[in-house]
């Protein structure tokens, strides 16, 4: 498609009752006690940790049509299955996502606990 | 910067966070709709005076203020309302948070 201009997102809000990791987290969204540039960044990490946990245990981890970047080309192992399909995919990212922001807060927050389903992978990957 | 200021909780302005990350702001093509995204939905609470979503340059994708959007209301009353509709939404399948921000700060640009 030469020159089409690429195809706009969808409105990227969503409802809060259609927030189900939101709900099971049960952490407060709405800060309005005072906190340093610093506790706000320990508490949004903490949050978004518990929120990928949240999504990875209950399955939700596929965006909504219109939302999903365009698929790769398939990949199959040697029986012919597909491995990299889209849930594989998305739950992939959410992890390294997850990883990242595990090791961040180790850093920044004294005595964290990572969630106890989370396992840290063995080796570095590619 | 500090914000530990005791009037924060009666501030007209708003800080967003956990709604965008470094990579999608470096396409400024994606950052610009997810501006004009946030600008629309905000403007459901009251007049808004002024908004900034520090972007990453190519220099750093780090810094203070990336992947956060601070927005100034007219009122307080319109930045209250805000905040207790917005905290909890989802943006792009992410939990938003949401926070009062000093004025004084997003005047200047400080984050």
């Amino acid at each position: 498609p030469d020159g089409t201009k690429k195809r706009r997102k969808k409105n990227r809000w969503g409802d809060s009752s259609d927030n189900k990791a939101a709900g099971l987290m049960n952490l407060p969204t709405a800060i309005t006690a005072p906190m340093t540039a610093e506790q706000l960044d320990a508490y949004v990490t903490h949050l978004r940790v518990e929120e990928i946990s949240q999504k990875l245990r209950i399955n939700d981890v596929v965006p909504a049509d219109g939302d999903r970047s365009p698929s790769p080309a398939p990949q199959y192992d040697n029986f012919g299955k597909r491995v990299n399909t889209r849930e594989y995919r998305y739950r992939k990212k959410l992890e390294d996502e997850r990883h990242k922001l595990i090791e961040k807060a180790m850093k920044i927050i004294p005595s964290y606990h990572p969630p106890s389903d989370y396992r840290r992978p063995t080796k570095t990957q590619e | 910067a500090g914000t530990t200021s005791k009037d924060m909780d009666v501030g007209r302005v708003l800080c967003l966070m956990n709604m965008i990350t470094p990579e999608e702001l470096m396409d400024a093509e994606e950052a610009d709709e997810i501006l004009q995204d946030v600008k629309e939905e905000c403007l459901k609470y009251g007049p808004v005076l002024d908004v900034k979503m520090p972007r990453p340059n190519s220099g750093s994708r780090q810094g203070n203020g990336i992947g956060k959007i601070y927005i100034k209301y007219e009122s307080s009353e319109s930045a209250q309302k805000a905040l207790a509709a917005l905290a909890g939404r989802k943006f792009a399948d992410r939990t938003v948070v949401a926070t009062f921000y000093g004025e004084e700060y997003f005047d200047v640009g400080a984050w």
